[in-house]
């Protein structure tokens, strides 16, 4: 599991007095101001103070940042949360960046992949599993049937998926 | 305009066929189709579709609240993948 999550990228200066455009990444956009000091990858640390919302995203003041050139200066630059600043969730509710990367068994304990990405297309959650040497991913309802255990402590999922599911 | 009530909803004959055995069968198994059309009835709650999307069977789970839609309508066409950020994932 990660300890930082990309939750927002800087696309660009807004104004002439040292506000950036900030494009959030958050499930509510608004919710990127709430994750407290947000860190760059080289570890700059920035507090962002959302001010108003704009086309495409947010205009953001952010600390250290006064002039137009530093706010053009960051342009491109992906902001990162700190993974315990997310608040706790309740049983069966999971952060998309926790799952990603976790290894797939199955009930026999035989590896069937890796989760590569959480998508929902409307019906109930599903779990895109990549397996080394296989051309697709396959796609795993993200079921109590399904998934019967989600273990994040040990990085892993055991999954008991429907036949036909998986190729043999 | 919309479709003529008399004629009650439109569903490949084969789905109805493919749904039918598996519920008699009570196998746990995805029923791959590629009808993405057919409107999804009452009697495939609680069965496991693969619904092709051009490129590959996504699954779906009918739920109650799914009955009177399109089975397309829960198997887009185009991928993406955006940011894990803070979205979260609830398992049923």
């Amino acid at each position: 599991m990660d300890d930082k999550v990309c939750v927002g990228a800087i696309a660009g200066s807004f104004g002439v007095r040292g506000e950036v455009r900030l494009k959030s990444f958050c499930a509510e956009p608004e919710a990127i101001g709430d994750y407290g000091p947000l860190t760059t990858k080289e570890g700059t640390s920035f507090t962002v103070t959302v001010t108003r919302p704009i086309k495409n995203g947010f205009a953001a003041r952010l600390s250290g940042v006064s002039s137009k050139e530093a706010a053009d200066g960051l342009k491109g630059t992906q902001l990162f949360a700190p993974r315990d600043a997310l608040p706790a969730l309740p049983d069966d509710e999971f952060y998309h960046a926790d799952l990603i990367g976790l290894a797939v068994l199955d009930t026999g304990g035989a590896e069937l992949g890796e989760v590569r990405a959480v998508h929902n297309h409307g019906a109930t959650d599903l779990l895109e599993v990549f397996k080394r040497g296989y051309k697709s991913t396959v796609l795993l309802p993200f079921t109590r049937e399904a998934v019967p255990t989600v273990d994040l402590t040990s990085g892993r999922i055991i999954a008991d998926p429907p036949e036909g599911l998986f190729p043999e | 305009m919309s479709r003529s009530v008399w004629k009650g909803p439109f569903v490949d004959s084969y789905v109805l066929k493919k749904a039918e055995k598996t519920r008699e069968s009570g196998r746990n198994e995805v029923i791959k189709i590629w009808s993405r059309r057919s409107t999804i009835l009452p009697q495939f709650v609680g069965l496991t579709f693969g619904v092709y999307n051009g490129q590959k069977h996504i699954p779906v789970n009918v739920s109650e609240d799914m009955i009177g839609q399109k089975f397309g309508e829960y198997a887009p066409t185009r991928t993406y993948y955006g940011h894990a950020a803070d979205k979260k994932a609830k398992r049923k």
